[in-house]
């Protein structure tokens, strides 16, 4: 068999002797389309951000990192309207990731450790959701939410609210949280699921026989061995969420629009697209820059039990 | 004692567990409910049964179209995602290639930039060529965003089969290409299928790059979506499409799950 296997192998290589294009030029088609429809534009949004290029026929185009410095704080004196709106959503996005993160993680561990046969089966009720459109599942938070809506009715009905609709339930940044973490929930339980799953179950027995109790052996073993299933599900949220406009404009106040909100409104809404640029161009390198310091956590994950 | 512990301990887990599963559904559920309640708001005690709004919006015609258009797009992008996929996947299973890290994360690169980055990008890219908005626009930015999760589902799925069974195709007189098009690709049928209804899902359920790019008076699915979820007098019709869709997506999942293990069967010994 494997005789047989380096015989093809070196076949292969005599035959390549004479030049043929590999396998590997397959990825030419990707590579050019990515270049086209990611790097390219990706590339425009920077220069417009240091208005190289631009919309207004005044100013000309010109290299100048004013609105760079009006964006940023440290650069300048004084405050800067957009830099707290990205401060506040990181914010909001962080609270959702941790509150998301939190939840999830005992549905994982209920299905690692205590579902035994049955689990596959409930990962599939609890993913179910998540295959319900994201614009949906958004759609039906305002139904429940809004002041005439399904909750209050309910609210009023127990005669809790007096007949005054509860506020705060929608058009807020309570109403925002609960939307982002409740889409979440369900994708935040897989990567967890996933490394809880692969543990090796030797070693929870090991520090039970060394005399850790229950508790004891979650809190130094398990845990700290899942981490890298938390910070991939934690990256998971964070990515989409720190651009997130659609759930503040659905289900937030006039004064919760978040700095995706801001970003796109820059480019909808005005002509002079520098400054969307420069927070595009901020937000992406954010991101990226998250993703970078995590990598280590996230190709560790996925490829199955740690050996 | 401490079996006593634990078993409390998986009940309170169990417990729990159910709990989040009525946090889950219960917007999706309520939205169905009200769907065929007669009255204008989504409020309980419930007034009645009706299809009422059903017969208006499958009486609206903006919505068939903005389904016809986002149904549209949703099967091209699969497959022009699915076929950039499968290439890259077999270029990424050669055993030498030029720029391997640097083609890998090229792909994987979209999964990572916010969605509002990439509409702008488009966006942009457009006004530079002198181009206008455009449904080409929304589905050439759509196969962006769909590649990583092909490529993702076809690769794994390439480098767990046997290289002898391609070898043996080749021993016995196939070409490079067709070893490849009459053994391995009907190999690999289930991820292809996968790639597929993850891309057509993307598509079709997209929004946000959408909003950038659909030219106006010819809306997207999600487009109209939003633009009626922000208009309260069009509730009623708009829990009823939520409705239709809802029963759509969760048909389309069933029927997927029961395609692959039909698939895998078929597969099976192989």
């Amino acid at each position: 068999m494997s005789e047989a296997h380096t015989a093809g192998r070196r076949r292969g290589i005599l035959l390549r002797r004479r030049w043929r294009p590999g396998r590997a030029w397959l990825s030419l088609p990707v590579t050019l389309y990515l270049l086209a429809g990611l790097i390219v534009p990706i590339i425009l949004i920077a220069l417009y951000s240091v208005h190289l290029l631009t919309n207004l026929i005044f100013p000309p185009a010109k290299f100048d990192l004013d609105t760079w410095k009006s964006f940023l704080p440290y650069l300048h004196e004084g405050t800067s309207v957009y830099f707290d709106r990205f401060k506040t959503s990181m914010a909001i996005t962080l609270i959702v990731s941790t509150v998301a993160v939190i939840a999830a993680y005992p549905l994982a561990f209920y299905l690692a450790f205590v579902a035994h046969r049955r689990r596959y089966t409930l990962l599939l009720v609890l993913l179910a959701p998540f295959f319900v459109s994201y614009l949906l599942r958004v759609y039906a938070w305002t139904v429940m939410l809004s002041s005439d809506g399904t909750i209050n009715s309910i609210l009023v009905e127990l005669g809790r609210a007096k007949g005054h609709p509860v506020e705060w339930l929608f058009h807020s940044k309570f109403a925002i949280g609960l939307v982002l973490a409740y889409s979440w929930i369900p994708f935040v339980a897989l990567p967890i699921f996933v490394v809880l799953e692969n543990l090796d179950k030797r070693i929870l027995e090991a520090a039970q026989d060394l005399g850790a109790n229950r508790f004891t052996t979650f809190m130094k073993v398990t845990f700290p061995l899942s981490l890298p299933g938390v910070i991939a599900a934690f990256v998971f949220v964070l990515i989409p969420t720190t651009g997130e406009f659609v759930a503040p404009s659905l289900v937030g106040g006039s004064n919760d629009s978040m700095f995706g909100n801001f970003i796109q409104d820059s480019f909808v809404s005005t002509t002079d697209w520098a400054l969307g640029a420069v927070m595009a161009m901020w937000l992406m390198s954010i991101v990226v820059l998250l993703i970078v310091l995590s990598s280590r956590y996230l190709t560790a994950d996925l490829r199955g039990p740690a050996r | 004692m401490s079996a006593a512990a634990g078993r409390i301990a998986r009940g309170v887990l169990s417990g729990y567990f159910l709990l989040m599963v009525v946090f889950l559904y219960a917007p999706v559920v309520v939205l169905v409910i009200f769907s065929f309640n007669d009255n204008t708001t989504p409020t309980l005690p419930l007034a009645g049964f009706t299809t009422h709004w059903y017969h208006i919006a499958l009486g609206n015609d903006l919505l068939l179209a903005a389904v016809k258009r986002s149904a549209a797009i949703a099967a091209l992008n699969g497959v022009l995602a699915t076929l950039l996929a499968i290439l890259a996947a077999v270029a990424l299973t050669a055993p030498r290639m030029f720029a391997r890290p640097v083609v890998t994360a090229l792909v994987m690169l979209p999964l990572v930039v916010p969605y509002v980055v990439l509409g702008v990008g488009m966006l942009v890219l457009l006004k530079t060529i002198g181009l206008e908005q455009s449904l080409s626009a929304v589905l050439f930015v759509h196969v962006v965003v769909s590649v990583p999760y092909g490529v993702l589902v076809i690769l794994p799925r390439l480098q767990t089969l046997d290289p002898a069974i391609g070898e043996a195709a080749r021993d016995l007189g196939a070409g490079e290409i067709a070893a490849f098009v009459r053994v391995t690709l009907p190999l690999i049928v289930p991820a292809i299928l996968s790639s597929y209804l993850i891309a057509f899902t993307i598509s079709f359920d997209e929004y946000a790059i959408a909003s950038f790019l659909v030219p106006p008076g010819h809306d997207t699915f999600p487009i109209f979506l939003y633009s009626n979820a922000r208009t309260p007098a069009l509730r009623p019709q708009t829990v009823a499409i939520a409705g239709l869709v809802i029963a759509a997506s969760l048909t389309l999942v069933v029927a997927a799950e029961i395609g692959r293990r039909a698939a895998e069967r078929r597969l099976e010994g192989v």
